[in-house]
Formats: structure tokens, sequence, C-alpha cells
């Protein structure tokens, strides 16, 4: 099979990680796997093509109204490929009715000029096949398929026991992880949760060590949502001095499994409006390849639904203080947990996992 | 189809092509659905039901978005398309002076040359000599007379000295003309207003564009001078907030300028109950306007042109009036929605 996705891919956010592990593993199964559009010279590591024809499906991966090509290339895309041959990937839930959920959406005109009607008629003029990487997609027409995938080749280190990972964890000490925490994201809608878990581990500042958040806009509310009015990017300075909080710009993809192992423990946080839909991202996936301790910031029925039940230590539910206390006092308890979760999703969710049930949505 | 704001563009033409299309037979409509942002605009998504899609386009083609564009690609075909160009993008390179520029470069150019030859088989220019070959002179812009206020319904004068426009590239015109002529005059004057976006604040994004240059302003000389800086106003209070002021003065970019392009304001400044002088060549001005044009065109001795405006009210009214004549005679939306359909048609 040859696939040829469509998105506009950015080494510091979004689909780049995934894309690029469909192109590895489509490799590894035989299949081609490419982007749409001109070869970009700072992701190497996905194959560009422009040869439209030469490929079985096209699937848009739509973050936003961006992900789509401009012209020419949307007419040539749109030419080259029959509808029928034409899927998308609907990472942020746009193709449901507007939603709001807190300070979250799925449309707002004035962040990216575009009505909640045009996100469904859009979508609709493309493609008859949208998936959503959510288990529960609210609409009858779309297809449930989780996208992001777990690799486990990328793990930073393996275990062979819950006590070895264990003591691996508490006896390197600040040498081999100068952070308690570390989180790679970017404050777009995650402030009121990234804001909650600051304020519940204030108290364990001392024995937790420093914290470390890398993203866009952790430093300060950016200038274009101030004059949007816009909420769910905000940060509270105060709060970031008190816990000494380190915070600094987006990392590369390829750099994140790295870094985030670099903290003893990692919050897993979506968005109020992917919390609300299921919606699954990269890091709901990848957390689990650092060498690190995942917080699952999560609703209980989607750990249990992604991660099974052998995930649910790792879920601190309201006592999150509480939770990583504990984690310090006995944390091959958690460890087990890590490692167990680990399997799970080797099993369940690898990419080559995904693959195959990319291959069985297209086929149907 | 349309950027669609409430406060700046092409939005004010659309709704009068709306207007003046229906007792034509011809229904023109806006893209989209129906929207109390708008009245009296008709919105449709039926794209079927129509025999040309329109385009106008501005600096950005960012709206016509890649999620936008599908649906008319599928359902209309590309000879039934056309862009109207309305910043003079589809050209070379221009850079006046320095400053004011179509394009950042070439490759940009081309870029955006490329969208619009892929987008549409027919380019039309809001101008009378579109430079580049195969462009269709198309005004598009004209004059409504039922917009037209009169001093009963107009509101109060607040101001001596109007200007409503965005401040996007017209600093340098503003800081080398308009402002020094009105510091020389100003203790003869009451009160000024400039009303629009950008005239005390850079938008973000402006920097990482490297477009800062277009937002210039200084807000220290606008206390001095005791000028009043008020937001935008939507289409349908534009009028209306012109004729709070005695005078009203028209800028264009320097771009636009050079280009010749018409814009709304040419022509709307003459529906409000007020004096319009505009920062045209006389000749262009005459162009537009007819011979008594000539008289409101405001090009040299800027300061005392305005003094005169204020002192002599009733010799301005008359030349107004003669101008307000000649528009509906040569710039009116029906002749504008008939020259339109001829270049749709290929007649033009």
């Amino acid at each position: 099979m040859k696939l040829l996705f469509v998105s506009k891919l950015d080494r510091f956010a979004r689909a780049v990680s995934a894309i690029t592990k469909y192109v590895q593993t489509g490799k590894a199964l035989g299949h081609e796997v490419a982007l749409f559009g001109e070869q970009s010279s700072e992701i190497t590591s996905v194959p560009y093509s422009l040869d439209v024809d030469k490929f079985d499906f096209a699937i848009f991966v739509i973050y936003g109204p961006w992900d789509f090509p401009d012209l020419p290339y949307l007419a040539r895309l749109l030419d080259g490929m029959p509808k029928e041959r034409r899927i998308i990937i609907d990472c942020t839930g746009r193709y449901n009715d507007t939603i709001r959920i807190e300070h979250d959406f799925n449309h707002l005109e004035k962040v990216d000029g575009h009505q909640g009607w045009e996100w469904i008629e859009g979508f609709q003029a493309v493609s008859d096949k949208i998936l959503q990487p959510t288990l529960k997609p609210l609409r009858p027409d779309v297809h449930p398929f989780l996208f992001h995938g777990y690799d486990s080749s990328a793990l930073v280190r393996s275990y062979n026991s819950p006590e070895e990972a264990a003591g691996a964890w508490s006896g390197d000490g600040a040498a081999s992880k100068p952070y308690g925490m570390v989180y790679v994201g970017h404050n777009w809608q995650r402030w009121s949760q990234m804001s909650h878990f600051l304020e519940a581990v204030e108290p364990l500042k001392d024995r937790l060590g420093p914290i470390c958040l890398r993203g866009w806009d952790w430093d300060k509310r950016p200038d274009w949502a101030i004059e949007h009015g816009l909420q769910g990017v905000d940060v509270d300075l105060a709060l970031l001095q008190r816990l000494s909080v380190e915070t600094g710009w987006g990392i590369p993809f390829d750099q994140v499994v790295e870094l985030v192992s670099k903290g003893r423990f990692s919050p897993v946080l979506h968005r109020p409006l992917f919390n609300h839909l299921g919606l699954v991202t990269t890091r709901t996936f990848e957390t689990f390849c650092s060498d690190t301790i995942p917080i699952l910031m999560l609703p209980e029925h989607l750990v249990d639904a992604i991660y099974s039940t052998d995930a649910r230590p790792l879920a601190p539910r309201e006592d999150i203080a509480g939770k990583l206390n504990d984690m310090m006092h006995q944390p091959e308890v958690y460890w087990d947990a890590v490692l167990k979760t680990r399997a799970y999703l080797a099993q369940h969710h690898s990419y080559h996992q995904r693959f195959k049930e990319l291959l069985a949505i297209l086929n149907r | 189809m349309i950027d669609r704001r409430t406060n700046r563009g092409s939005i004010q033409a659309v709704a009068s092509y709306v207007r003046a299309g229906d007792p034509l037979g011809h229904t023109i409509a806006l893209y989209g659905r129906p929207d109390p942002n708008y009245p009296g605009v008709r919105c449709s998504t039926d794209l079927g039901a129509f025999d040309y899609v329109v385009f106008l386009c501005e600096f950005g083609l960012q709206w016509m978005s890649g999620l936008r564009m599908p649906r008319v690609l599928l359902d209309v075909p590309r000879d039934r398309r056309a862009i109207l160009d309305a910043d003079g993008m589809y050209n070379a390179v221009i850079a006046v002076d320095r400053y004011d520029r179509n394009h950042a470069n070439e490759r940009e150019r081309l870029r955006w040359m490329a969208q619009c030859d892929c987008l549409a088989a027919k380019l039309l220019q809001p101008t009378f000599e579109p430079p580049q070959p195969g462009v269709i002179s198309m005004p598009f812009y004209g004059y409504d007379p039922s917009l037209q206020m009169d001093g009963k319904s107009s509101p109060p004068k607040r101001f001596d000295i109007m200007h409503i426009g965005h401040n996007w590239w017209r600093w340098r015109e503003m800081s080398t003309c308009l402002l020094p002529a009105i510091e020389r005059i100003r203790a003869h004057l009451d009160g000024i207003c400039f009303v629009g976006l950008w005239w005390d604040m850079v938008p973000a994004g402006a920097r990482e564009q490297n477009l800062e240059i277009a937002f210039g302003f200084d807000s220290d000389w606008f206390r001095r001078l005791a000028v009043e800086v008020r937001q935008a106003v939507p289409y349908t209070e534009v009028i209306s907030a012109m004729s709070e002021g005695r005078v009203n003065i028209m800028t264009q970019r320097p771009l636009f300028r050079r280009l010749k392009l018409l814009t709304s304001k040419y022509f709307e400044t003459f529906c409000a109950d007020t004096i319009p002088l505009v920062m045209l060549d006389p000749d262009h001005a005459e162009l537009v306007y007819g011979p008594a044009g000539r008289q409101l065109a405001l090009n040299e001795s800027i300061a005392e042109k305005l003094l005169d405006a204020l002192t002599r009210p009733e010799k301005y009214r008359k030349i107004v009036q003669e101008v307000r004549r000649h528009l509906v005679e040569h710039h009116s939306y029906y002749k504008r929605v008939q020259q339109l359909v001829a270049a749709l048609e290929g007649r033009s």
C-alpha cells in the first residue's frame, strides 16, 4: 500500500512524531508512506512527494486549517486523488457541532477565521471517511481510530522488574535526573490543569526538586491571546516564581522523550475539550517511553480504556500531593504500574497495531 | 467571497452590490451563512445556485484556506471564478520609496500569482489602467446615493477634522505631510479625530512578519496635537461616524496611489454629511470625481486648504454636490454591477 499523508509538519508540534512513526512502521511492514509537498530540509525523516498519482490513499491529518495545503497544491491533490481514496483524521474534534468546555472549544472564528459549519462542510467536501483519535466519537459518521501510538523501540531505559526500575529512579538522584517534574507541551488550553497540578505540589517543592515546563507561552500570556481576549493560555507568574519553575520554548519532537526522562515525574494532561471527547495525543503514549513516572491527570474511564486498569495507580484523582508523596516513598509500587502499562501499550497500541487498523479502515 | 470583517475591507461594497443587483435582475450574495453582523447582506453557501464566484482579495490569502476552498474548487469550474485584486498584488514587485510594497520579495510574489492563476480564469483590478497584461480593469467600488446622509439625519459635528481608515502603510504620509500641516494651524482648529485600527498599537504578529514598519505611529505627537483616537467602527456606522466631522480627509497608502487603485473610501466619504478632502493627485481626483473633484484634492498647501474648507463651508458644499452628481452618473453601483457582469462574461 502507498499512503500519502497530508498535513503541515512542525518539528515542535502536532502530528510530526506520529507521522514519522508511520513512515518507519510502514517501511517495516512493506508499505510506502510519504507526506504531500516539497521535501522539507528540516524534517528529513519523512519523505515528501507531489506525485499524487503514485499513491493509493491520501490521509489528511488535520489539527487546524493550515494543515490543508494552499493553492495550487490543493487543486493538484484534489484533482489527482478521487474522493473515495481521501480520508481525514480529525485530531482536534473539529468535525462536531460547536463545543465549548471551560475556555476550550473546537471552533472559534476569531482564532482561525472559520465558523463551525465550515468545518463540517469542508470535511465533507474532501472525504466521506472521517476518523477521530477517540474510542467514542460523538457523530455516527465518524470512525474511531486512535492514530497516535506507542513505540517501545523509543524506550529510553527498560527494566526487568519494578524493583530495578525503582532503584534506578531513586538511586540516580539529582545527577541523572535534574528535575523533579518535566512537562513538554504547549500552553494552549492547559493552564487550568497545570496550575491545579502546580498548586497541589507546592507543599512538596523541596522534596520534589526543580520543575521544568517546555513549550510555547509558559512564560507569559501571549499578545495574540490578549488582543483576541482568549482565555486558556493564562499564566500565573507568581505561582511559577514561588515554585522556581523553569520555562522554555518548545523542543523538537525527536528530543522530547529524552528531556522528559530528566524528570522524576511527568504529568499527562489533555485539553478540557480532549477530555470531553476522549481524544488522545502523541503525549498520551510517548510519555511512557521516557524514563519517568507518568502522572495521569486524565478522566478515570479514559485511563482504563487506553492504558488498562493496571495504570490506575498512576492517576492521582483529587490527591495529587498525597500520590506524589507515596510515589517517592514506595516507587516500586508505581514502577510496577508503569512497566505493566508499557507492556499493555506495546501489545495494544503499537504503531504496528495502528498501521494495521488504518489499513483495515482504508480497505473497508 | 471575502475575508469577512465588519470593520474593514470591501464589505460596504458587497452590501451595495447586493442592493444594486436585485433591481437589475442579478442575484448577488456573500459566501457564508446569514449573520446579524452584516445586516442587509444576502448570504449563501449554495455555490451551485450562482453563475460566478468572485473572490475579493486583499493583502493576505490565508482566508482562502484549504478547508474553505475544496467546496469551491469541486463545485465551481475555474472559468466561472474571478478574483478582484483589491491591493494590486497581481503585479511585479513594487516598492514605493523603499517603504510601501505589494510583496516583500519575488518569491512571495510568485507564490501569490500561482495561487491566483490556479484559482481563477479572470483577474480584475480596481484601477482604470492595470499595469499587468491580461488583468481586467474593473473600478468595482462605487457610489451608493441611498447611503447619503443629509444635514437632518446627521449626528452633531464634534470634530473639525476626521480621518477614518486603518493605519496600514499610512504613517509616512501622515508624519511628513498631514500632521505637520495640522500642527501649523492647530490653534485654529477644534477637535480632531482618527478612527480606525492601529493608530495606537502595533497588532500582534506584525513584528514576526517584518511588517512593523506598516504600522508606524506616534502617540506623543497625537497627544500634543490633541488628536482623539477611536477604535474602528463597523461598515454600517462608517458614514454616520464620518458625518461627525466638518472635514474628512481621505488618505491612501503610497502603493495604492502609485497604482491608482480605487477603494470603498473614495466613494463612501461622499455619502457622509461632511466636506471630503482627498489626498490624491489632482488629475486623478478629476478622473474619478469629475472637474469639481480637482478642488477637493489635498495635494499642496494642505494647511491653507483645511482652513479654507472650514471657514468657507458653503463653497465646498457646492463642490461636493457637484461631485455627487458626477458620482451618481458615472460611479453608481448599478453601473458597477453591469460592468462586473460584462467583465465576468468577457464583454468588457
